[in-house]
């Protein structure tokens, strides 16, 4: 198989990358940063040429701009995240980054998983991480003359650990443009979408006494195993008077606009249809984390073995208890 | 070479046969009685008093106690071995204590060796002797040994008690395993007792070079016993001596055909031989013996004089069907006793140290015992072997008494008269008796079995020479022996005390002292400080039980003949009855011819005459039986006129021996030799450094030895050790190179292991793109 | 350019078609980039802080590789496993902030190399 860019160009922008990343992580001296920002966007510019250029020559259309917008942004602030020496302003970045990804999530027809990943991370785990970062920061005192700590201010082996991350790269993305095919065209895209519908027979139910289509004593057919009785390539419904024991079938003109299956329903069905163990799973490690978040994180307070004796006296029922040693027998009596 | 050396050798084949007289078929001796239990008793409580001094010793024992626990139990061990030999009735048995060693395989029979004992008159003779002088000498080491009361005296028992019982197994074992048990255990206690002073280099010295030259002679006893089992599948003595391989060699070389007999079992009694040396001292191995007398002497008398160095002669007496089988063994057994035999007594002519005179003496005794057996005599080595352990063992004692009395003084140049000072009768009577029988003075014991053995060496074809120089030696025996007398003994008073720490191991000894003394003529000069103590009750009890039993010995060679067995005197039956019978047809012709002629021997047989008539008749390996005949020694019987020549020989030695040392000598430093020695030239200063040959061991095995292990030691070091420091060393160094990747750096271990996901990803998308994971 | 003039079509319009001319391969990059950045970014930055947040890069780039594969199998599956992989990436943002938070307890400073010790 072809391979849909040239190599030449791939491994051109990885080492691009990793130069620009190199000369991008944070130093003492800023001003290779600012190069460093000059060659990562002549990289994302050449990546972009290339993928479109790639597809010209291949044939196809020129790759959908808002792919272009978000990309470069995601990347763009994905480097800012790593590159910029407060972690405050990295966590902000990254917001961005996430913001960008749902962009390009919306693109893939993820729509849930878009607001899903705004909400969740730019919403919740990132709030916490700001949170974090402003308790965890140590005051800068008067007497240091720099404001960043060491700590945020150098990389560690930047030109290594960027020579890697592209090497990586590189050979990754070799095997993805080597071979793997366009995305399937959308034309059946409505179809199968819809074919959930089959399987939620109340949802057409409610859809269709809401358009007027069926009577309020009719609804959808089941079939034995509780399916309802769509046809989705020729757009007929079976109906079924359960009272009168008699069905009539809807001509594709009476199919409303409104009984089609969204995202949601799709991905709601997939969830607990075909993964209800997993989401257990989910749920047990989400509180796993809850629990080891609380007993990492409280603080450790010794209390003398009087204090625990006199707390333990106040909760529980006034009991004399037996002094244990010399100086429990010497509190005891105070 | 020997070219007469003729083996006629039909007596054997009836006196194997002796094992079990009641059968004749070979498979019937296999069968074999077992004797009273009581009998371990003997082996038993020798190791019962050495365990109990070793108790003794943990437990810090500051009496003599260990010293009579040791007495009590040779001497019960003692009376046991007498009421064994009372008891005897002329079968040998077996006692077993239990199962040692039983390996069990399909192709070569069983490797048999049991704890057991094998008891037959050869093995009651040695014990006899062994556990009797056993007794004796443990008592007069209770009173010699007494500066020493404590953790050493306690050690010193142990290791007494141990000689006694592995004396007991080496000669009482029934197989060749026990043998060499004993072997190993005798070999034990010598390094044990003659490294007893370890604070003294010499004595450690000597310790070690006694069991280092002791493993040359081990290396080859230890073969000549896996040989054995290779060839005759057995190791056990009653299997070995009635089978019928070893029956048909005896055969082969009584007509001289020893192309018949394989060369395995001709190789068998070299290998033995060199154990034998070993142990018992003779030639290229003798070095050890003088150097172990830096033990105590009654370690001396006991052990390197009366009965462990007699090992060897035992091993080859309780072996001589394989020593008969084999057509050079007992030439060579001869020479080299004869040669050990002479050379020891040139060395001893020429030393001034008593003790060290007495040891070369041993050595030179010890070959006229390996003379005898090779020449045939089983009888007359054996003989030796009992005589020889009282007269010696009774000169050591009395030498011993003299050290002891004088401060560790053994230097004849430095005593002399002590006939004469008080208390010292009874030393001075041992010591006589001690040196006329080993001079050979006519009727002593030592006297008739020399004399056995030099008739022996002159009827026996092709040892003419070999007779002729055991003569002269018996002549220069008799001159050294009593020039220790006349020195020591005789002459005018007059004694220099040693230096005490010579024999004693005390550190901060207050005689350590150097005492001179100036001579005075009339004798009685102790000085102002030093008084020889003489020798206590139990010193003087054993000297005297000695004498006794030293003048009785020659008793043994006029009665006990039994007219059953055709021998003349005791240690004759009891060696026929064993399985060192042999009795040589020259002999017993030249035995006949002579007495045909007097017509005056009721003992010889006439069955037995008839016997060899027709070996008589037939030709030897090496000569005729007519040739036999004819060797008459100054126109007689050889055993008669070697009664008059050696007793004339001894006799001249000690004449000149009087003249020399005795005759006119004013002091104890000079004498009339010294004037005499001097036309000699260097001769007695090569003989008192004796002959040299331990510096020639020195230069020529020793040295290139060190050398060669210190080449082995720094390839060792350099090669062997490098190579395995390597390896060690490599580890390191790779640890050291990657530990720096170990900073608890997390970014290290994340750049670590990306770079490792990197570079496989690279690796599988490159076989990828080449089609290799297709 | 009348490519441009097409795309530039209202959203309504180009939702349907928003894939457009897009290959799934130009969304694999992109989120293969997002994740090599947030390795680089764990491997360089000291703030422990921040290598949490570049570990959450690192989930970014997985999930947009499930939502892309997911459209391009026009399946469900993708999306549900970012639902995981949200689940996963919140548990771990609990649990590492809480570890950073006693971490720094200890130490007073975010550094990871003030951890050293802990080689072993």
């Amino acid at each position: 198989m072809e391979s849909i860019i040239n190599p030449l160009v791939l491994y051109l922008v990885c080492a691009l990358g990793a130069l620009a990343l190199a000369l991008a992580l944070p130093r003492r001296n800023d001003k290779l940063a600012i190069v460093g920002g000059v060659v990562l966007a002549i990289t994302l510019g050449l990546a972009a040429l290339g993928l479109t250029s790639a597809a010209k020559s291949s044939g196809q259309d020129t790759p959908n701009l808002f792919f272009y917008i978000f990309a470069i942004i995601a990347l763009g602030s994905s480097a800012r995240v790593i590159t910029h020496p407060r972690p405050v302003y990295s966590a902000l970045y990254f917001i961005l980054s996430i913001i960008a990804s749902a962009g390009l999530y919306v693109l893939l027809s993820a729509e849930f998983m878009a607001f899903a990943l705004v909400i969740i991370y730019a919403g919740a785990i990132l709030i916490t991480y700001l949170f974090v970062i402003m308790l965890a920061t140590q005051q800068p005192t008067e007497a240091s003359k720099q404001i960043l700590d060491e700590t945020d201010a150098v990389a560690r082996e930047p030109i290594l650990a960027s020579a890697i991350g592209f090497v990586m790269l590189a050979v990754l993305t070799s095997a993805m443009f080597n071979g793997l095919s366009d995305l399937r065209a959308p034309k059946g895209m409505d179809t199968a979408q819809d074919s959930v519908l089959v399987q939620l027979p109340r949802k057409v139910d409610r859809i269709l006494h809401r358009a007027g289509v069926i009577n309020d004593d009719e609804r959808v057919a089941r079939a034995d195993d509780g399916t309802a009785l769509l046809d989705i390539a020729n757009r007929t419904i079976v109906v079924e008077n359960e009272d009168l024991g008699t069905t009539r079938v809807l001509e594709p003109d009476q199919w409303p606009d409104t009984l089609t299956a969204g995202n949601l329903d799709r991905l709601g069905y997939n969830l607990m249809h075909d993964h209800p163990m997993t989401i257990e799973i989910a749920g047990v490690i989400l509180l796993m984390a809850m629990l080891g978040a609380t007993v990492l994180a409280r603080k450790h307070i010794e209390l003398e073995d009087e204090l625990k004796a006199a707390q333990a006296r106040k909760l529980g029922p006034s009991l004399t208890l037996p002094p244990r040693r010399k100086s429990a027998s010497q509190g005891g009596d105070a | 070479m020997i070219t007469s050396l003729t083996s006629i050798l039909e007596p054997v084949l009836s006196s194997t046969a002796m094992l079990a007289p009641d059968a004749h078929g070979h498979a019937a001796h296999t069968e074999i009685g077992s004797g009273p239990s009581w009998i371990l008793l003997i082996v038993g409580l020798p190791l019962l008093a050495s365990i109990i001094s070793g108790l003794a010793a943990a437990l810090g024992v500051k009496s003599k106690q260990p010293a009579w626990t040791t007495v009590i139990a040779c001497f019960i061990a003692f009376l046991f071995t007498v009421s064994m030999y009372i008891s005897y009735d002329g079968t040998p048995y077996t006692v077993k204590a239990f199962d040692w060693i039983q390996v069990h395989t399909d192709s070569h029979g069983s490797l048999i060796a049991n704890f057991s004992f094998y008891i037959d008159t050869l093995s009651i003779y040695w014990m006899l002797f062994v556990t009797g002088l056993a007794t004796l000498i443990a008592l007069y080491a209770s009173e010699y040994m007494s500066h020493d009361v404590g953790l050493g005296y306690c050690r010193f028992f142990a290791a007494f008690g141990l000689f006694v019982f592995s004396m007991a197994c080496l000669v009482m074992g029934d197989n060749f395993l026990m043998l060499y048990l004993g072997w190993e255990g005798v070999g034990l206690c010598s390094y044990l007792l003659i490294g007893y002073f370890y604070k003294k280099p010499e004595a450690v010295a000597a310790a070690k070079k006694a069991f280092i030259v002791n493993r040359i002679g081990d290396l080859g006893l230890a073969l000549g016993v896996y040989l054995t089992f290779v060839h005759f599948g057995t190791l056990e003595y009653a299997k070995l001596f009635s089978d019928p391989k070893l029956l048909s060699y005896v055969e082969y070389a009584s007509v001289g055909n020893f192309s018949a007999i394989p060369a395995t079992a001709q190789w068998i009694p070299l290998l033995l031989m060199v154990g034998a040396f070993g142990k018992s001292a003779q030639f290229p191995l003798y070095v050890w013996l003088p150097d172990a007398m830096e033990g105590p002497t009654p370690v001396s008398a006991l052990i390197h004089a009366a009965t462990m160095v007699t090992a060897g002669v035992y091993l080859i007496a309780r072996t001589y069907p394989l020593f008969i089988a084999s057509e050079h063994a007992l030439p060579i057994v001869a020479w080299i006793g004869t040669i050990t035999a002479l050379l020891a007594a040139t060395i001893g002519m020429a030393q001034f140290d008593i003790k060290r005179i007495m040891a070369y003496s041993t050595v030179s005794q010890l070959g006229y015992m390996f003379a005898g057996l090779g020449v045939l005599t089983p009888t007359g080595g054996v003989y030796h072997v009992l005589t020889h352990a009282f007269f010696k063992a009774l000169l050591f004692l009395c030498c011993g008494a003299v050290m002891h009395g004088f401060a560790g003084q053994l230097d004849l140049r430095k005593l002399s008269g002590l006939r004469q000072v008080k208390g010292w009768g009874i030393v001075t009577i041992g010591m006589l008796v001690g040196c006329i029988n080993l001079a050979g003075v006519p009727f002593t014991a030592g006297y008739f079995s020399k004399d056995t053995i030099l008739a022996e060496a002159f009827v026996t074809p092709g040892y003419e020479l070999l007779g002729w120089i055991l003569i002269f030696t018996a002549g220069l025996t008799a001159y050294y022996t009593f020039r220790v007398f006349f020195r020591v003994f005789m002459g005018p008073v007059e004694y220099h005390p040693g230096d005490e720490a010579h024999d004693h191991d005390h550190d901060n000894d207050a005689h350590g002292e150097q005492h001179h003394h100036d001579a005075g003529q009339n004798g009685d000069h102790h000085s102002d400080h030093f008084h020889p103590h003489a020798p206590g009750w139990a010193i003087n009890t054993v000297l005297a039980t000695l004498t006794i039993a030293s003048l009785a010995a020659s008793g043994l060679y006029i009665v006990g003949g039994s007219s059953d067995k055709h021998t003349k005197h005791y240690a004759e039956t009891m060696v026929m009855s064993s399985t060192a019978a042999f009795s040589s047809p020259y002999s017993e012709h030249a035995f006949h011819a002579a007495h045909d002629s007097h017509d005056d021997d009721a003992h010889a047989p006439d069955d037995h005459g008839s016997d060899h008539a027709a070996p008589a008749a037939g030709v030897g390996p090496r000569g005729t039986i007519e040739h036999a005949q004819t060797v008459p020694l100054f126109g007689g019987d050889p055993h008669k006129m070697m009664y008059y020549i050696s007793g004339v020989v001894g006799v001249i030695g000690i004449a000149l021996a009087w003249f020399l040392h005795l005759f006119g000598r004013t002091e104890a430093a000079t004498c009339k030799m010294d004037p005499i020695a001097r036309l000699f030239g260097p001769i007695p200063k090569w003989a008192e450094h004796k002959w040299y040959v331990d510096e020639i061991y020195w230069a020529v095995i020793v040295t290139p030895l060190r050398i060669f292990s210190h080449v082995l030691h720094w390839f060792d070091k350099l090669v062997i050790d490098g190579i395995v420091n390597l390896f060690g060393i490599l580890p390191r160094v790779g640890a050291w190179i990657v530990r720096p990747s170990q900073s608890g750096v997390l970014q290290g271990y994340a750049v670590s292991m990306a770079g490792g996901v990197a570079i496989l990803l690279l690796v599988v998308f490159v076989l990828i793109a080449q089609g290799g994971l297709s | 350019m009348n490519h441009m003039i097409d795309l530039i079509t209202p959203l309504q319009l180009a939702f349907p078609e928003a894939v457009g001319n897009a290959t799934l391969a130009h969304y694999l990059f992109v989120s293969a980039a997002m994740f090599v950045m947030g390795l680089v970014g764990f491997m360089t930055r000291r703030n422990m802080i921040v290598m949490f947040l570049c570990t959450e890069l690192m989930f970014q780039g997985a999930g947009l590789a499930l939502i892309a594969f997911g459209r391009h199998h026009l399946g469900a599956d993708g999306q549900t496993f970012v639902i995981f992989v949200l689940c996963v990436a919140a548990a771990e943002a609990a649990m590492a902030l809480a570890l950073v938070v006693l971490l720094f307890r200890h130490r007073e400073t975010l550094s990871s190399q003030a951890w050293k010790e802990l080689n072993g």
